[in-house]
């Protein structure tokens, strides 16, 4: 009877082990020789849509990619490249700077974003590839009945203001809003709110009168809310660029470089705007609407 | 435009913060979002037991439900929280009812439901006649059997179950801090939110702390409800 | 409260994204389903060790009982949260965690299992001539597992659960779902998600109970709530 137990213990460990291991996937080929491309989007439904584009434009022209499940954000993107986890990863060049930079002074002009973090990458073993003419910037977006115009015009409205929890600590955000030097605004309170449709949920419902969010938010017109004008210029440039492990490029040359620049170049602020409306509006998949993209363009 | 920045803080030291009176004070500090935290939690217990213990008596002494019951608290178990909170504030946000209490306090509850009931329902079918026996071999009266022995024991048992979802329920309860609200959980949240771990674990020990505090009052009022003498009857009959 | 649950891009489950995603939805059951038993496999073997601590040792089982209980109340996107700058995104950052909250149940379990053994049974084995060893194995763990099949469900159907959380680190299998439908307001993967992480749960949990009576068929006399 004892013995009996060992045997099926053992029996059942053995069979969780072969089970466990026969849930595997397999691997494709690739038509230029070359490293694995890992490439990871960060976790929110443009970047998933961003290096799904990527991921499927390169694999079309040949290379051997790996698209990552998306995960995590900035942080964790560059800590990935870094720690050489992965391989290329796609950011905004203003996240980038207070992310590399902290001390830096921020801008509004791509052109001196990037000569700021251009060596920053190179420091981690990264290269900066050509920014894109897409940009996907902060935005101080209020309910469409508000009689401000622009961000200054809201210094005395008393407004309740919802921003996810990084906001209230960064210098180009609720820092700067509230700085006297810059804009100056009282608020009536602060709700802190996860980064996504919440905002606007939360903005629609009136709980907040005022929230920071991104530029291509397909919500934003869709609820007919409005942009207010960055009238001081806080916000720094957001246009989209690819970073890529050194390491990886030199092994590909010149070749990767121009393929993802040409991509990069092709990205217009509207392609965002299009993409964001599939995935959160109509409710489609990224590599779905990744893959309709670049067989428009005739990219695969 | 160039503006300059100010340095953006980070890793802010854990005890540095924990002993910074500042921090305890005011409309973001330690002791408001303790306040925050503690009332939703008790009065989510408070709901979850004036509801379950009544129903779970009666149903455990008409022998009902039996096969269900156990299946039910597993079922509980296997609801992901966080997934029915985040499901209900849209909800919440699109009825006009704000980010709270609702959605956090449903999922709360769902919660403390589960352990509250099945104790008390265990303690009312399985109170153990050999106590019984024992009690009354010592010349206890029946009413005083029932009183002071069945009750008691089962109230050691309810009481575990209280203290089981009480302690449930405020370790829980941070997500409420992701889902537009506050309390103890906001500095997890604000620590992840800006790559500050020395505020996230800060905000992970308070609520562990919390945690263990309810758990320790909970067991000295169980100690206390409990008299000596049953608990040491309680415990060698009932093992 | 109804036409909010079933706008027409947003129903409450979309049954064309369930066929179309299958491969998606497939692969983050499959997901799920490894992290639940790495994280389970991890504990059990951990909570061996401490329950045998506990026991050889009376006076170490009030602070393991506290260490396992304070990892408990921890909560669980704090844990991520800190070890993801260690261990990065891995499956290491998140099956550390889930393994450390079924520690509490385990050790607490296996302990009393071993407790529940009379003396008199022990005196008999060694009576026998039994070394201490297969004493353990071959007497006492017989008569403790139904406790340790008692902890393991509760320890599958938790980590199950706590699974879906560790998606906010990219590793949560359905809980991925889960978090994409929040993240986009989005009703159909978050109740494929949820629907199917219960479903999950309880049959991984009538599995451990089948198995639990396969290994231990003298243990189905007499009536237990366990």
């Amino acid at each position: 009877m004892n013995y009996s137990l060992f045997k099926k213990l053992i029996l059942l460990v053995v069979a969780l082990a072969v089970v466990m291991t026969a849930c595997g996937d397999g691997d494709g080929d690739s038509a230029i020789d070359g490293p694995t491309i890992r490439l990871r989007g960060q976790d929110f439904s443009e970047a998933v849509t961003i290096a799904e584009v990527y991921g499927q434009y390169l694999q079309a022209k040949g290379y051997d990619v790996e698209i990552l499940t998306p995960a995590g954000f900035r942080t964790e993107a560059i800590d990935g490249l870094r720690n050489d986890e992965l391989d290329l990863i796609v950011d905004y060049i203003g996240g980038s700077l207070t992310a590399l930079a902290p001390d830096a002074a921020s801008s509004s002009d791509p052109d001196e974003v990037v000569t700021i973090i251009g060596p920053a990458y190179e420091e981690i073993g990264a290269t900066l590839l050509d920014y894109s003419p897409a940009v996907d910037g902060d935005a101080f977006v209020v309910r469409g009945d508000s009689p401000a115009s622009t961000i200054s015009d809201v210094a005395d409205l008393g407004y309740v203001f919802g921003a996810s929890a990084q906001c209230f600590e960064r210098p180009q955000c609720f820092l700067g809003y509230t700085d006297p030097a810059i804009y100056g605004i009282t608020f009536a309170e602060t709700v802190t709110i996860e980064f996504g449709p919440l905002l606007g949920e939360a903005l629609a419902a009136g709980e907040v009168d005022a929230v920071v969010w991104n530029t291509t938010a397909p919500q934003i017109t869709e609820q007919g809310f409005k942009v207010l004008e960055d009238d001081q210029g806080l916000h720094p440039a957001q246009n989209i660029a690819p970073i890529i492990s050194t390491e990886v490029l030199n092994e590909y040359g010149d070749q990767l470089r121009d393929d993802l620049n040409e991509l990069s170049a092709m990205i217009t602020t509207e392609d965002l705007l299009a993409w964001n409306t599939e995935t959160d509006i109509a409710k489609r998949e990224s590599d779905d609407v990744a893959a309709e993209w670049l067989e428009e363009k005739g990219l695969n | 435009m160039m503006i300059a920045q100010a340095a953006v803080p980070r890793d802010i030291g854990v005890l540095e913060w924990l002993f910074d009176s500042t921090s305890w004070t005011g409309t973001d500090g330690i002791l408001s979002s303790l306040g925050d935290t503690v009332i939703l939690c008790a009065i989510v217990v408070v709901i979850a037991t004036i509801t379950m213990v009544p129903l779970a008596s009666w149903l455990a002494h008409t022998r009902r439900g039996e096969v269900s019951v156990s299946w039910l608290v597993t079922l509980s178990r296997a609801i992901p929280t966080f997934a029915v909170a985040g499901l209900l504030v849209p909800i919440s946000l699109r009825s006009g009812w704000g980010f709270e209490p609702w959605p956090i306090f449903i999922a709360l509850l769902l919660l403390a439901l589960p352990p509250i009931f099945l104790n008390t329902y265990t303690a009312i079918q399985q109170v153990d006649p050999g106590a019984v026996d024992a009690a009354r071999a010592m010349g206890y009266s029946e009413t005083e059997v029932l009183f002071r022995v069945e009750l008691a024991l089962a109230t050691s048992v309810i009481l575990a179950g209280v203290r089981v979802a009480a302690v449930t329920v405020v370790a829980t309860e941070p997500i409420r801090a992701f889902l537009g609200g506050d309390g103890l959980g906001r500095y997890v949240r604000d620590g992840l939110g800006q790559n500050n771990d020395g505020l996230v674990i800060a905000g992970a020990m308070l609520i562990a702390g919390l945690a263990g505090l309810t758990a320790l009052s909970f067991r000295s009022v169980e100690r206390f409800a409990l008299p000596d003498g049953v608990r040491r009857l309680a415990t060698s009959a009932t093992r | 409260m109804i036409p909010l649950l079933a706008q027409a891009a947003n129903p409450i489950v979309r049954w064309e994204y369930f066929i179309d995603e299958w491969d998606q939805i497939r692969r983050a059951l499959v997901e799920h389903l490894e992290l639940t038993v790495y994280a389970v496999a991890l504990g059990l073997i951990v909570s061996a060790g401490l329950a045998a601590i506990a026991l050889r040792y009376r006076w170490m089982v009030t602070p393991i009982n506290g260490f396992t209980a304070f990892l408990y109340t921890i909560p669980s996107v704090a844990l991520f949260g800190i070890l993801v700058p260690y261990f990065g995104l891995s499956r290491l950052s998140a099956v550390l965690p889930l393994a450390a909250y079924t520690l509490l149940i385990l050790v607490t379990n296996i302990v009393a299992g071993f407790n529940s053994v009379s003396p008199e049974v022990r005196e008999a084995a060694d009576g026998m001539g039994m070394t201490p060893a297969r004493r353990v194995f071959q007497v006492e763990l017989p008569l403790a597992m139904p406790y340790i099949i008692a902890g393991l469900r509760i320890a599958v159907v938790s980590t199950v659960g706590l699974v879906t959380v560790a998606a906010i680190i990219g590793q949560g299998g359905l809980g991925r779902l889960i978090l994409d439908g929040l993240r986009r307001t989005f009703w159909t993967p978050m109740t494929i998600g949820s629907s199917l992480s219960i479903l999950l749960a309880l049959a991984l949990d009538g599995l451990i109970l089948l198995g639990g009576r396969w290994l231990t068929p003298w243990a189905q006399r007499g009536r237990g709530v366990l």
